[in-house]
């Protein structure tokens, strides 16, 4: 989608608002779009989220079954989360193994959310160095106008927030589930991941697919409850100076608060 | 101007600031000239250049050059010219005026593989480069060795007022054509001759940047001799 | 990305870390210039225990056509390990890690190569990590902006890239592979030295706001050591004895 041809008239009316330090729909510079989040959506999975940020919308499912823990990490659950664009989000996708696009905008979405520590994974063991909780969140974007880092994130906060892990007892050396019965997640912080575009001087937050489409680069920065950075990547064939990524530093943490206030509500059911 | 004539630069570095105005392979950064090759800079008219040691061909009009057939469609032949672009050579400067796709066929007389002597006719970016063969001198060529250098030394191996080249020549008894894209073809009755030549043009294209380079070639070349 | 554990002494009282640095020391680089016969530019590098090998083709022709842009020249980077670079073999089909790597690194390089004229062709750059140790795919942008220079494809500036990171509590420049494992965060930077800017920009781990500055500024120090290595392994191949 980052290949789609804009019209250039559009481009540059983009770049003439900005330099008024104005935006096409009318937001601040480090205004996202409105956010809605509604959960428990996929009654058979055991947690999900619808999130629409602006036009962009993304459904996210976990699924939560028990699994062999990684070599090395006997001692803690495992936490995967992918995210594919689906055909029908954009006329430009198209179907077939993941590109490079997706594969980056699965593997931030991830780390995000792993380097905060959200899930306390030490707390997901069913017996050590045998068998584990593995937590899967899958990401599905539904439709594009841009920013699927953050609308992927928010999502996949969302589901892991309101989800319900099964309860799962050892009998005969085998995970068995308890029916009925469900663990509290262990949820030691609140990830939220704040994109921003640089378009000639000036930086956006939240961009749309239109200001997507004429950015000269981009930054997401998530931070966690303290307001401590946990995770950055820069895309884009340009860059920032120095002063530039302090400043969003600075924006991923005020505007970051203002989201993690939007989740919260969501929490739970 | 001492400070910006002849010196050695990499991408990146400044080279002057002040009022000059940006020509080959530098560009203008606020007020700061920088180079954006690898060379050596230098002043002519006002304007600060660099001179790239490294690089591929940059077609220039009426330039002589040699390439290599890659394919052809119809119309045209496509030719490796050592270039960011292929070279193209219509049909119509081969066959005439009057050449008809539907008669003339074009691998009657070039096919892929096939080396051929030519002139740039036309070069603008938003086109592959246009070949012409339309002079004597010009057109296929029937016998040789290929080598192939860097185009930054194609100054070197031709030498002040030819002084190099007629150097290897006369001493090998060899026909040496160089093509201003670094391709070059060496042909030669004696076979000792062309292992001579062949020895010798990489030996300039190796130590181009050493000084005195003529008499090490004459001595190579006169050790060696019969 | 890693177990943070506190088995090994990353960091003594004395301020030395576990393979003998100092907090501001960058492990020992070497780069060659034009170490490939084919390739029209190419680059050797060892940083660390890290071995890379960079080449360049181009720019050229771009097959399949419909690729090419007719506005300017595109680039196409692959970032690969050998199955014999890390201590547990690794499969030879590229990873998701080593594809969002390879676009990373592309987007790091993307801002120094002139590409605006060369329409229609493409520049390949391939990077072949013969060996790997923390901070590799600084490394490997190192060797791969050298490359680009020796191919004599023309840049705006060199692109200059180390890492940072936090360990034990404490910033440090260019990070090791076990200070990756077990350390708190890290942060690998590409610079634009001449220009000023940033062209890649990751981080692993928790900072706060103040060490997160700490951090940019530690690695683009970083940066500016590896940028004189750089120059040297250029001025050595293309200006032998006349450099100045």
């Amino acid at each position: 989608m980052t290949s789609a041809i804009i019209d250039d008239l559009k481009k540059k009316k983009i770049t003439a608002l900005l330099k008024d330090g104005q935006r096409v729909d009318g937001r601040a510079l480090d205004e996202p779009r409105q956010l809605t989040i509604d959960t428990g959506v996929i009654p058979k999975a055991e947690g999900s989220a619808r999130v629409r940020l602006g036009d962009t919308e993304v459904v996210c499912g976990i699924k939560i079954q028990p699994d062999k823990p990684f070599p090395d990490l006997g001692d803690r659950g495992i936490f995967i989360c992918t995210a594919e664009i689906m055909p029908l989000a954009d006329p430009t996708v198209e179907t077939g193994p993941p590109n490079e696009e997706v594969i980056e905008l699965a593997r931030v979405v991830d780390r995000g959310i792993r380097e905060s520590g959200m899930i306390d994974l030490t707390q997901l063991v069913l017996q050590k160095n045998k068998s584990v909780v593995g937590i899967f969140v899958d990401n599905s974007v539904t439709d594009y106008d841009g920013n699927l880092f953050d609308a992927c994130s928010y999502a996949s906060v969302a589901s892991i927030m309101s989800c319900k892990i099964p309860k799962w007892e050892i009998k005969d050396d085998v995970p068995t589930k308890v029916d009925g019965q469900v663990i509290d997640t262990p949820i030691t912080t609140l990830p939220v991941s704040v994109t921003m575009a640089r378009i000639g001087d000036q930086i956006i937050v939240d961009p749309n697919a239109d200001e997507w489409n004429c950015m000269d680069a981009r930054i997401t920065i998530t931070t966690n409850s303290a307001g401590n950075i946990c995770a950055i990547q820069k895309g884009g064939n340009d860059g920032f100076t120095q002063e530039q990524l302090v400043k969003c530093g600075q924006i991923s943490i005020a505007t970051g608060a203002k989201i993690r206030e939007i989740i919260k509500k969501v929490g739970g059911s | 101007m001492d400070d910006i004539q002849r010196k050695y630069v990499i991408p990146g570095d400044v080279i002057t600031t002040g009022p000059y105005r940006a020509e080959e392979n530098v560009h203008l950064f606020g007020d700061k000239i920088i180079a954006t090759a690898v060379g050596v800079s230098e002043v002519f008219d006002s304007g600060v250049r660099v001179i790239p040691l490294t690089g591929r061909y940059l077609p220039r009009i009426d330039d002589f050059v040699i390439g290599i057939v890659k394919s052809h469609t119809s119309l045209s032949w496509e030719l490796d010219i050592n270039s960011c672009y292929a070279g193209i050579l219509p049909a119509s400067d081969v066959f005439g005026r009057d050449f008809d796709p539907k008669v003339d066929q074009l691998t009657s007389r070039l096919k892929t593989g096939d080396l051929v002597a030519a002139r740039i006719a036309n070069s603008d970016r938003s086109r592959d480069p246009l070949i012409t063969v339309s002079d004597r001198d010009l057109g296929k060529i029937e016998e040789g060795e290929l080598i192939k250098l860097s185009p930054s030394k194609v100054p070197r191996l031709i030498g002040k007022r030819g002084s190099m080249i007629q150097t290897i020549e006369n001493a090998t008894k060899a026909i040496i054509t160089i093509g201003q894209n670094g391709y070059v073809v060496v042909s030669s009755e004696d076979p000792d001759g062309l292992l001579k030549a062949l020895d010798a043009i990489k030996m300039v294209e190796e130590q181009a940047h050493v000084p005195n380079l003529t008499e090490k070639i004459q001595e190579m070349l006169g050790s060696n001799s019969e | 990305m890693g177990v943070r554990k506190t088995d090994i002494v990353l960091l003594d009282d004395k301020g030395i870390r576990c393979d003998g640095r100092k907090i501001d020391q960058p492990r020992r680089i070497m780069i060659k210039a034009g170490v490939l016969k084919n390739a029209n530019g190419s680059a050797y590098i060892e940083f660390g225990e890290n071995k890379i090998l960079a080449g360049v083709f181009g720019p050229r022709d771009v097959h399949p056509k419909h690729l090419a842009n007719t506005d300017r020249g595109i680039m196409r980077c692959r970032y690969h390990m050998q199955p014999y670079s890390v201590s547990e073999r690794k499969n030879p089909a590229p990873s998701r890690r080593e594809i969002e790597i390879s676009k990373v690194i592309k987007e790091a390089l993307e801002p120094a190569v002139m590409l605006e004229n060369f329409p229609r062709t493409v520049v390949d750059v391939f990077i072949e990590v013969l060996q790997a140790d923390g901070g590799s795919r600084c490394a490997a942008l190192d060797a791969a902006a050298v490359a680009l220079a020796d191919a004599g494809i023309p840049m705006r500036d060199m692109v200059s890239a180390c890492a940072a990171g936090k360990v034990a509590d404490t910033i440090v420049l260019d990070i090791n592979n076990e200070e990756d494992q077990e350390g708190q965060a890290d942060m690998p930077v590409a610079l634009m030295p001449n220009l000023g800017k940033i062209t890649l920009i990751q981080l692993d781990g928790v900072l706060t706001p103040q060490e997160y500055e700490k951090c940019i500024d530690t690695a683009v120090s970083g940066c500016k050591l590896v940028y004189e290595v750089q120059k040297n392994a250029l001025r050595d191949k293309f200006f032998g004895d006349g450099a100045q």
